[in-house]
């Protein structure tokens, strides 16, 4: 098994281009995804990687301590920017956590082949950012012991949630969306745990392996059963991808705020969840590539594919805050044209300008085949795009409230040190997750990958199989 | 509780209860206090004092209704098995008593629920306030608890009791009776209250060779020093504004820190109101250095520096009175300069007003100036015929001016003729004039005594603090501003056994009467001519006694004085005119500082500035250009040879080159509250200068502090869009017309904004909106009477509980106050610019929850915390609000307000600067499992004490509500059958005026109406129906209940800058006369 240089970008009308590299057969793929998991020391960078982001994710735990036990004024929400750090950080990771879902949804309902060496962690990248996400509206509530009484819960005093808000809207597509995409990473992942069990040399391994396997035997009716099920998830989880974002979206549309209360919210979000989704994915995918060793099923053109999705999900973002001038402009109402105007020209106008940079600017090298085919260009790009997908909640949540209707009440939002701490906790939370995900579960969807290969299907001409000698 | 097993006192076969047989010390007090409180001391023959004290208040129990004289919380629990009359547990029964401040009594009706004064208001019955109170009176409430309090008496510094100081001072005072007072020396606050005076009398008589003195801080020396050059003898001046078209102020704020500010302010809303048939209002000009309340309700201001206040006054004498020497102002090229084109012009229209309405016009000069510009005013108003119409004066008693008096003792301290010194109050180490050296001073008596409610700065200097008795816990007396009679009486035993001036002042003079009831009742009885227990009775009831006002008199102006008193205001003129002016002012909501330690008054925001918890250098913006400095940094100002370090706050509307100092921060004594407060100018005022000087100095040196304002959080700069946006929707926030556009078309608030559409997509009828309730509240807030006192603020806060949250929360714009009152500056436009240099005219606006019908706050709450009654009040659940903050967000007038932290169990901690990890300082000091046990007796027991994480806001005051309308019930099912079939509407009525809110009860302008709309004879509906009556932010479709009455202004006709007129109002393709859009529905 070599791993000489191929570039698999190139394309050639008459053939297409391969998806794994230097790969004649599934024995050595599965040496290969496995030895990820089987290797008995993980390289160092794991190391060094879990220690910090442990530590991170413990600091995100104190912090949530000392605020329940202390006060939701522990941060720096004020009086006219009632939501500050906590609902920027769930919008900034329920949009993380949309590429995941679509890789694995919309891409394999479109049979887009190329999904595959990337689905496995990029659902589990949305689990963990969907966790990270589901921890902020729990914690943010003025008393946290009583978030249960946001879920439809049967009570003595017949009282049901509001349903007519969008906040319970939101604990429905959350968790809806949570709920599937968990189960669809699950079943996707069954064949390769099976995988994991039959190679296990250790008990406890070969138990939990096995626990989870669920008694896969590879067998026909297995093979029939677990196809279903994987298609009609995919069907299943598809409206979600659009679903939870516009739903998020409403949070803000809904609302009669000038800056929030706009239409073009719902597509405008669901592009820019997946616009900073595969940024995410593409910032996970190149160090994990690179330290594990898995180039020849992560390739260059799959990386490439995906700057192609955040080169033109970034210019749908761009589009849309384009519109909202225009709206703002056209609609003649006093608030609405202060609204945008203040965000470009007022006391936030560093944090729009570093938005409109980071999400519009910056992905516009992808035009380039050279640039969105180079490592640091296209790290540094999806750098970017993590910090401006950040931003752009930021200024949305916090511009918009911070000045609305009266001038009396008008304020400036300052974080504190608990907002920032607990945005580098979630980071930190996020991390640690993945780290483990990457250390004890498949990280490369080796059933599919394998069906991919021109082996898996012998008699077609044509397919993803011969490798272009470079 | 001791373990039940090891019962001892066996062969008892019944035990009282189980604590009985347990023996517990509890259990034990509780036998000892079955009795009814002090009923056990009976029994201790020992103290002759105590006995007398107890049968005082047993007196007081029997015949006075003085029931809710009594601690009760320290009490267990027993239940009535008979209730004594006239209590109902659960209750508020309310008591007139009066407060005194700076000299005059303030008539008030105190709240006290089962015996615990809880809330201030003002007297109703009393011809001043009209029930009304200022914000001073309704926060001393709070100070009865604070926990900073000083507790017991002192002697050097180390705790003693009364007891201790009356053997000490009887033996002392006694040699001093010996000398006829050698030596002795008494330093007093004003006070107006005949008892005190008989007692200095009595005082007197024994010690003839002692002396007494008066000083306050904040005095009117130059107003009365200006009478005596007018009448040859002191008079007090009373405006009648009600009945005056034209109101000349000369640096007065009559509407703010003024002793009879309630009535004023009261009169002069009354003349504004326009509602006769010719729509006529009064115009008031001011010309002043401070940006006043007065200033901020002008419809011409002209920002002037107080020592060219001589100028204006000069001015308008020489064309009045026709004086040619007065004319010298003019003709002196300085003065010349300093009377700028539009100032003269501004004068001009003023002089041309007063002398269209002789007899209706008034000039007032405020304390401020010296007595010469008093002097003009007299003879002004005389000449004009307003004497005895629109003004009018009482005799007062001739002492020597405040300054004149404490710089006499000082003199005899320094010469050590004084040994022993007795100060009734006051706090001369920290606000006597700063050349006397106060402290060191002291330390040339041999004694020194000092009545005060802490510890503070002169009581450290001491030998001994007596801990004085706040006045709703002891006897005393007072005259209003006019003279009324009232009584103070107590409502509460002392809580900490303090005594007051006239308790102390009878153990000096071993007067038989000890208390002060005893005395107060010796005072009324010689003034009424003899024993009248209905008449004393009836005082007590009503908080005043009828027709005790000394009768006004009109006397003659001398004009001899005239050209002395001019060439002496034109030498002080020249001197003081040159360089920085420093301007002290009396702190709008911290008084002279004494209300430093008070939460209430250090949150509520200064009327003008927005600033809170601290005292601020107060600099135009075009002279803190011409420094360099912005918000924020600071200064070092010198004057003579002193010098301060202090924070600038920027003020649009002063003079340029005019620094105002309020007084009052800066305290040294180490309150909870007052420390590191602001900035002590005192430190600054010399005896030669108490009002303002010129030839200052002003440095910006390194540094920079941190000010709170509960508005403009960070400098809006008109120059921004941000700025110019406020400008730019004021005219549709803030409805206003001149008057002579109201006279044309008198809807206009109706067609400030252009309403596009109210059409919904939805079904908006849902069953609330459409009034299936009895009653459908609502209210209207006058703009054109609002003056923008901030009374309502602080009445809200002692009605509902409502926490104060620290400097550090108010920065963060955490404030709770339910109901705020906004403030804008209208900047005159220049170029298509706004010139922050230009105010144009001040908008204050009170805003309180809207109670939307179609309320956006309900739609958001994810769990339904905020709901609809039926009645259309839009409530709070505090039980099921779990904090989202949706409701806030979505609320477009901002009014929500959240707990962040438990603010009612945290100190009001201040920010540390320079600090990265707060923690501790920032939000667990100090924090504890309950509320203060002092503070907590201050809590209105029908209101919720909300705890952090929960939601807030105004709620019409719903415990009023639902207390008038069981009310109302009650009445209802007390009526014969027959009676209740013949209402055909079965509505229980609820008569309109029987409730109001806190906000409304205590305005002084009478500008909150609150009622319900579904009685079409109801005030409120009148008001709804108002032409000037429009809603804010209507075009959100929201259908607020609470609805604006616009403002009017009355420029003079033709003056060069209309304080409002109409062309300023027309926002962005708003027509004035525009169509209400498609859709509209009226």
């Amino acid at each position: 098994m070599s791993t000489q240089a191929v570039d698999n970008t190139l394309e050639d009308p008459t053939r297409r281009a391969p998806l794994v590299l230097n790969h004649d057969d599934f024995t050595s793929v599965t040496e290969e995804i496995c030895r990820v998991n089987e290797s008995p020391r993980p390289p160092k960078a794991w190391y060094v990687s879990i220690a910090i982001s442990s530590m991170l994710a413990s600091l995100f735990g104190v912090l949530i301590l000392y605020l329940v036990f202390t006060g939701v004024g522990v941060w720096g929400n004020m009086n006219p920017v009632m939501w500050g750090f906590p609902i920027v950080n769930f919008v900034f990771w329920v949009g993380i956590g949309h590429a995941g879902t679509l890789i694995s949804a919309i891409l394999f309902l479109f049979r887009q082949k190329w999904r595959t060496a990337i689905n496995r962690f990029a659902e589990a990248m949305t689990i963990f950012a969907v966790v990270c996400a589901g921890t902020f509206p729990g914690i943010h509530i003025g008393r946290v012991w009583l978030a249960y009484w946001l879920f439809p819960i049967p009570n003595q005093m017949e009282m049901w949630p509001q349903f007519r808000s969008p906040l319970l809207w939101d604990v429905f597509a959350v968790g809806t969306y949570f709920t599937v995409s968990l189960l669809f990473w699950y079943v996707g992942m069954i064949p390769d745990l099976a995988t994991l069990r039959d190679r296990a040399c250790g008990k406890i391994k070969a138990i939990a392996y096995g626990f989870f396997a669920m008694g896969w035997r590879g067998s026909m009716r297995h093979w029939h059963r677990y196809e279903r099920a994987y298609l009609l998830l995919a069907a299943l989880a598809t409206p979600l991808v659009l679903s939870v974002h516009s739903v998020v979206s409403f949070d803000f549309a809904v609302s009669q705020l000038p800056g929030w209360h706009t239409t073009i919210f719902p597509p405008y979000f669901v592009a820019g969840a997946i616009f900073g989704g595969f940024a995410m994915v593409v910032t996970l995918a190149v160090p994990a590539r690179q330290w594990w060793g898995l180039k020849n099923f992560i390739t260059m053109r799959h990386l490439e594919n995906m700057n192609k999705i955040i080169l033109l999900t970034g210019s749908m973002v761009g589009y849309a805050y384009l519109m909202e001038f225009f709206i703002a402009w056209y609609s003649g109402s006093l608030y609405e044209i202060f609204a945008f105007v203040n965000r470009a020209t007022g006391q936030y106008a560093w944090a729009y300008w570093l938005m409109a940079f980071c999400n519009v600017a910056a992905p516009q090298l992808f035009w380039f085949k050279r640039l969105r085919r180079s490592i640091p260009v296209m790290f540094f790009v999806v750098m970017c795009v993590n910090v401006g997908m950040w931003f752009e909640r930021f200024v949305i949540v916090v511009t918009s409230l911070s000045q609305d209707y009266l001038g009396s009440s008008w304020g400036y939002f300052t974080p504190t040190w608990v907002d920032i701490g607990m945005l580098v906790g979630s980071f930190g939370l996020f991390l640690t997750l993945f780290l483990l995900f990457i250390r004890y579960l498949p990280v490369i969807a080796m059933a599919e990958v394998k069906a991919i290969m021109p082996q898996a299907d012998p008699h077609a001409h044509g397919g993803h199989g011969e490798e272009v000698k470079a | 509780m001791p373990s039940l097993n090891d019962s001892k006192p066996t062969g008892q076969a019944y035990w009282r209860s189980l604590d009985h047989l347990a023996d517990t010390p509890e259990f034990r007090v509780f036998m000892h206090r079955e009795f009814p409180a002090g009923a056990s001391e009976l029994l201790d023959s020992a103290d002759r004092r105590h006995f007398l004290k107890i049968m005082g208040a047993s007196m007081a129990l029997a015949g006075l209704g003085m029931a809710g004289c009594r601690r009760w919380p320290q009490e267990q629990i027993v239940p009535y098995a008979n209730r004594p009359a006239g209590r109902d547990p659960g209750v508020p029964v309310q008591y007139a008593t009066c407060m005194e401040l700076g000299g005059a009594a303030r008539a008030l009706l105190a709240t006290s629920h089962d015996g615990r004064p809880t809330k201030i208001e003002g007297n109703d019955r009393h011809p001043a306030g009209r029930g009304a109170a200022d914000i001073f009176a309704q926060a001393s409430v709070l100070d009865l608890y604070d926990p900073d309090r000083s507790r017991s008496v002192l002697r050097e510094g180390k705790k003693a009791t009364w007891r201790e100081f009356t053997d000490w001072a009887s033996g002392h005072f006694a040699g001093l009776r010996d000398s006829r007072g050698h030596g002795l020396a008494v330093l007093a606050e004003a006070s107006s209250s005949p008892s005190l005076r008989a007692m200095r009398r009595r005082f007197v008589e024994l010690y003839p060779r002692a002396t007494w003195h008066e000083y306050e801080p904040l005095n009117n020396d130059g107003e009365v020093e200006g009478a005596r050059l007018a009448f040859g003898a002191p008079y007090r001046t009373h405006l009648d504004l009600a009945h005056a078209a034209v109101i000349i102020s000369l640096d007065a704020d009559f509407l703010g820190v003024h002793p009879d500010a309630l009535r004023h302010i009261g009169d002069f809303a009354a003349g504004r109101r326009a509602d006769d048939a010719a729509r006529t209002m009064n115009r008031l000009h001011v010309f002043e250095s401070d940006f006043t309340l007065t200033g901020a309700n002008a419809d011409h201001r002209s920002a002037v520096r107080s020592a060219d206040i001589a100028l204006v006054a000069a001015f308008f004498a020489a064309r009045i009175l026709g004086d040619e020497a007065l004319k010298r102002f003019e003709e002196d090229a300085a003065a010349g300069r300093a009377l700028t084109t539009e100032l003269r012009r501004d004068l001009e229209a003023a002089v041309t007003d007063l002398q269209a309405h002789r007899g209706s016009g008034v000039l007032v000069a405020g304390p401020r100036q010296p007595a010469q510009v008093h002097l003009l005013m007299h003879l002004m108003n005389e000449a004009l015929g307003n004497v005895g119409r629109t003004v009018a004066y009482t005799r007062q008693p001739d002492q020597p001016g405040h300054a004149e008096s404490i710089h006499a003792l000082a003199g005899r301290l320094e010469e050590g003729t004084v040994q022993t010194l007795v100060m009734l109050g006051g706090n001369p180490v920290y606000n006597a004039p700063a050349d006397l050296r106060f402290v060191s001073l002291l330390e040339k008596a041999a004694v020194t005594i000092h009545l005060s409610d802490y510890n503070d700065e002169t009581s450290q200097w001491c030998d001994w603090h007596i801990n004085r008795a706040h006045y709703l816990e002891t006897w005393g007396d007072g005259r209003a501003w006019d003279g009324t009679y009232s009584v103070c009486q107590p409502l509460i035993e002392p809580l900490f056994q303090g005594k007051s001036a006239l308790e102390l002042l009878a153990a000096l003079t071993d007067d038989g009467f000890a208390t002060g009831q005893s005395i107060v009742q010796r005072t009324f009885t010689d003034m009424v001519g003899g024993e009248n227990g209905p008449l004393w009775r009836q005082t007590l009831h009503d908080g005043l006694l009828a027709g005790s006002a000394p009768p006004k008199e009109t006397p003659a102006v001398d004009r001899g004085g005239l050209h002395q008193a001019t060439q002496a205001l034109f030498a002080r003129w020249s001197a003081s005119s040159g360089g920085w002016e420093v301007v002290f002012s009396p702190h709008p909501t911290l008084y002279d500082g004494r209300f430093a330690n008070n939460g209430w008054l250090q949150e509520v925001p200064d009327p003008m500035t927005k600033l809170t918890w601290d005292t601020a250098v107060l600099l135009s913006p075009a002279a803190a250009e011409e420094l360099g400095v912005s918000r924020g940094d600071m200064v070092r100002i010198g004057l003579a040879d002193r010098s301060i370090e202090a924070a600038v706050m920027i003020q649009p509307g002063l003079p340029a080159r005019s620094v105002i100092l309020p007084l009052g921060g800066g305290r040294a004594f180490e309150g909870r509250i007052c420390t590191g407060a602001g900035f002590d100018f005192y430190r600054l005022r010399t005896s030669e200068m108490m009002s303002f000087a010129g030839g200052a100095t002003i440095t910006k040196i390194p540094g920079s502090y941190e000010l709170a304002t509960t508005q403009d959080h960070h400098t809006i700069d008109v120059e921004t869009v941000a700025g110019r946006s406020i400008q730019d929707r004021l005219p549709a926030l803030f409805r206003e017309a001149d008057l002579e556009e109201y006279r044309h078309h008198p809807d206009f608030a109706r067609h400030r904004t252009h309403v596009v559409h109210r059409l919904s997509l939805f079904e908006e009828d849902l069953p609330h909106q459409a009034g299936e309730g009895d009653y459908a509240w609502g209210m209207s807030i006058d703009l054109n009477a609002c003056v923008g006192c901030g009374a309502c603020i602080v009445a809200c806060q002692a009605e509902n509980n409502i926490p104060i949250v620290g400097k550090d929360q108010v920065k963060r714009g955490r404030e709770m106050h339910w109901i705020r009152v906004d403030r804008y500056f209208k900047f005159a436009e220049r170029s298509d610019k706004y010139d922050p240099n230009r105010v144009q005219a001040v908008a204050v606006q009170p805003v309180v929850c809207m109670h939307c019908q179609n309320a956006p706050c309900e739609q958001v709450c994810p769990v339904a915390a905020t709901v609809h009654d039926k009645d259309g009040l839009n409530v709070m659940v505090y039980n099921r609000c779990i904090g989202t903050r949706y409701c806030s967000n979505n609320c477009p007038y901002k009014v929500r307000r959240f707990n962040y932290f438990d603010y009612h169990r945290r100190g009001p901690l201040r920010a540390q600067p320079g600090r990265l990890l707060q923690v501790e300082d920032e939000y667990f000091t100090e924090k504890s499992a309950t509320p203060d046990e002092l503070k907590q007796l201050q809590f209105n027991p029908e209101v919720t004490v909300r705890m952090r994480g929960v939601m807030e806001k105004c709620t019409y005051c719903v415990q009023r509500i639902s207390r008038a309308r069981i009310v109302a019930k009650n009445a209802y099912a007390q009526l014969p059958q027959a009676e209740k079939e013949k209402r055909k509407d079965r509505r229980i009525a609820i008569e309109d005026g029987a409730i109001t809110p806190a906000c409304a009860q205590t305005c002084p302008a009478r500008a909150i109406v609150f009622g319900d709309l579904k009685d079409p004879d109801s005030r409120i509906a009148g008001l709804r129906r108002h032409e000037r009556s429009y809603e804010m932010l209507e075009e959100l479709n929201v259908k607020a209940r609470t609805t604006y009455l616009a403002k009017l202004r009355n420029p003079a006709p033709g003056s060069w800058d209309g304080a409002g007129n109409g062309a300023a109002h027309e926002a962005p393709a708003h027509g004035n006369n525009s169509q209400d859009g498609g859709g509209a529905e009226h």
